[in-house]
């Protein structure tokens, strides 16, 4: 009996931290956005919920219903962080399965080379970016002598040679993939790795063709991986708005993120600023309700097997 | 690299945040309320029983009046918060400065301390709000706060957060500032504050890309609406009051009126919005504060600015091979935005003798002269420096002639000032919607 209150102490120190660090303080930000202001524009957080003022939750929804500003930001936000998905789950999986299957001895190295980059602080490796992609920039001349730079100016993707920073989605939406990307390699790495090679031995042995048995075997063994990584780079990816700042700084690009840090910082709009963290918030809840439904059925077909 | 304040996205001269802070001393705000004393306009308290015969005048927390041009201000001095008497010793410090980030150049520091031997701490902010913030909750007594602006100036005195100063140990304010920021109009008599830098908005681009002659135009503010051919290129200041109020100028100099930079005209506020949108579509604007930094290196061209951050370009950031003279500024005549910051002391400072002592030896033309061009780049109201004296010293070239402020610059033009609630709320909007894009 009393091993198993020891053991079950063990998980104080990570309940204290969360009750602190993150609980107490979402509930600030559910008291100031459904509070009031004072005559100093300042945020005046209502603690008890009986007292609670909707005023603000419904003004910004109706933002949001009306097609406002901040339905523009939602859209573009939701649009910028699939994309990005798709290009880290297109440019992630075939790393991660080269590591995982067949870098054979070198499989240490390279894992530590997919780690590497999380030497370097997230900004830091934007700021990178900046000088990579200014119009003299190495990645900007290397781009232009493949010929990218072109296409992508003839799809639209880029409006003006070396225009790289001149406020471009799809540098935004590559900053974020790029940012992100090794968030997503390590967990699909793991699951990767995990999957047992018999399996697949089976299939090739019961006539399954290379190509059919990735297909059939590989791919939904690894699809808990795949879920587990989108679901980690997309929750930061929906907050950000430092990248956008930092890669382009354009209206066209700004992020719900980017509206959240304004209406935080200037002017008299905190509360609405909390508000529209709360919304942002309940959307994300809602994915990860999802995750948690889609790795739960996945683990129970698991346990049928 | 980027300057450590890009990162945080937070413009030094956040003219917006007024009024910031946890939560309210509710009581300090009644100290000032009421008119007597406190005006010099008759009906500047809405609904305080003053004649209806006069147009009545905004009010921020607590009933205080806002101060405008038109709507001078002198703060009460009331007893429970008096100033230090004359000749009071240096205390033992060390004294607590409360400061911007990278605002103040710190081989100053060390000839004060030199000259004082007393030691002195610097903390630092990056947006007023922040230091609202932080000064409302009580819990640490600066002995000295730099570089708030006048738009803060309400908030700090409903709250109580400054002490009058002591105009005894300030020897240096009266020959060396300019008449005209003596007596300000948003603190009659100096009483709570002394002025530090002061700067205008205007434009900055690089005449090596831009062939107008921008300078020449009848409305130069119209630059900017023409900017398609430097698409990618151009920017506007990332603060709502700043850019906002861009427009409404523009609109003003076509006419030859004076524009009202703090209106808080709804339609006037959501057109500015609209026109600011256009620069969206014609140039892809960004939204930005890194002038003194992306204009030296070539990426923006044409960017709203802050006067002193040319100066600054042209003093510390210019990448080498390029010339300073690249570099143009155009700023207001009349009918713009030409503003200053302040020294304060703090309402609880244990050093407030020292703090008087610091902000004189600041007041000190040389002192002020070597802050300028040894690191701040922001221009102090100085009556020893002009523009002339600069280009003589070879220091700006002659396109950034405009980027220092004369003292005849500030009567004709106006100070972005704090709003009343209702009215912040139409200028929030608008940025809103500008911002998304």
């Amino acid at each position: 009996m009393s091993s198993r209150w020891t053991w079950r102490l063990l998980a104080f120190p990570g309940i204290a931290w969360l009750s602190v660090f993150f609980l107490m303080a979402f509930y600030v930000v559910i008291a100031v956005a459904f509070g009031n202001q004072n005559t100093l524009s300042e945020p005046v957080a209502f603690w008890n919920p009986l007292d609670w003022n909707v005023g603000y939750m419904l003004e910004t929804l109706k933002n949001i219903a009306n097609g406002g500003p901040f339905f523009t930001v939602l859209v573009r936000t939701f649009v910028f962080v699939t994309l990005a998905l798709i290009m880290a789950l297109a440019i992630g999986y075939p790393v991660a399965y080269f590591a995982a299957r067949h870098a054979g001895r070198w499989k240490g190295l390279v894992l530590l080379l997919l780690i590497l980059p999380f030497w370097i602080n997230y900004l830091m490796r934007m700021l990178a970016w900046i000088n990579l992609l200014s119009p003299d920039g190495l990645a900007t001349r290397f781009l232009s002598s493949i010929g990218i730079e072109r296409l992508f100016i003839a799809v639209d993707l880029l409006a003006t040679e070396g225009g790289w920073l001149e406020g471009q989605s799809f540098t935004v939406i590559m900053a974020l993939t790029y940012g992100y990307l090794p968030f997503l390699i390590l967990p699909l790495y793991a699951f990767l790795d995990r999957i047992d090679q018999r399996h697949i031995e089976a299939a090739r042995d019961l006539g399954a063709s290379p190509f059919s048995a990735f297909r059939r075997v590989t791919l939904p063994l690894s699809r808990p991986g795949i879920l587990a990584g989108l679901v980690l780079i997309s929750l930061p990816m929906f907050g950000d708005y430092y990248t956008p700042d930092l890669v382009s700084q354009s209206t066209k690009t700004n992020l719900i993120g980017n509206q959240i840090d304004q209406l935080t910082r200037q002017g008299s709009s905190k509360v609405v600023g909390a508000c529209l963290t709360l919304i942002l918030a309940v959307l994300l809840l809602g994915l990860m309700f999802y995750y948690l439904r889609a790795t739960r059925t996945a683990d129970d077909r698991g346990d049928d097997r | 690299m980027a300057h450590p304040k890009d990162r945080s996205g937070i413009s030094r001269r956040n003219l917006l945040k007024g009024a910031a802070g946890g939560a309210l001393g509710i009581g300090a705000i009644g100290v000032l309320a009421g008119c007597e004393n406190t005006t010099t306009a008759i009906g500047a308290c809405e609904g305080d029983g003053t004649s209806n015969l006069v147009v009545p005048k905004p009010t921020g927390p607590g009933g205080l009046p806002l101060p405008r041009p038109d709507n001078a201000v002198t703060w009460a001095i009331v007893p429970d918060n008096e100033p230090i008497e004359d000749n009071v010793p240096d205390e033992e410090g060390p004294l607590a400065i409360y400061n911007y980030a990278d605002y103040l150049d710190p081989a100053l520091v060390k000839a004060f301390q030199k000259l004082t031997g007393r030691k002195v701490e610097i903390a630092t902010y990056n947006s007023a709000d922040e230091a609202f913030a932080k000064l409302s909750t009580g819990a640490v007594g600066f002995d000295l706060v730099m570089g708030l602006s006048s738009s803060n100036l309400v908030g700090l005195i409903a709250q109580q957060l400054i002490q009058p100063l002591n105009h005894s140990y300030l020897k240096n304010f009266e020959p060396n500032i300019w008449p005209e920021l003596q007596d300000p109009f948003y603190d009659r008599g100096s009483r709570y504050t002394v002025p530090y830098v002061v700067w205008s908005d205007g434009i900055g681009w690089r005449n090596d890309k831009i062939k107008t002659d921008i300078d020449a135009m009848k409305v130069p503010w119209d630059i900017f609406w023409e900017s398609a051919p430097y698409k990618g290129k151009v920017a506007v200041l990332d603060d709502q009051r700043d850019a906002l109020s861009m427009p409404i100028q523009r609109d003003a100099m076509r006419e030859g009126r004076r524009p009202d930079v703090n209106t808080e005209d709804e339609a006037v506020v959501k057109q500015a919005g609209v026109d600011l949108g256009q620069l969206t579509d014609i140039a892809n604007v960004k939204v930005a504060i890194t002038d003194y930094q992306t204009l030296p290196e070539g990426k923006t061209w044409l960017h709203q600015s802050w006067s002193g951050d040319l100066l600054g370009a042209a003093f510390y950031y210019m990448p080498k091979g390029v010339p300073a003279s690249v570099l143009s500024y155009w700023g207001p005549e009349k009918n713009g935005v030409v503003q200053n910051d302040f020294f304060c002391v703090g309402r609880t400072a244990k050093n407030p003798a020292l703090a008087h002592r610091f902000i004189n030896f600041m007041l000190d033309a040389k002192v002020a002269y070597d802050n300028m061009v040894n690191f701040v780049g922001y221009t102090p109201p100085q009556v020893s420096i002009t523009a002339d004296s600069l280009i003589t010293s070879g220091l700006i070239p002659r396109s950034l002639t405009k980027a220092v402020i004369r003292p005849e610059q500030f009567a004709p033009n106006q100070q972005l000032m704090q709003l009343t609630v209702a009215g912040q709320r139409y200028w929030d909007a608008a940025w809103s919607k500008f911002k998304a894009g």
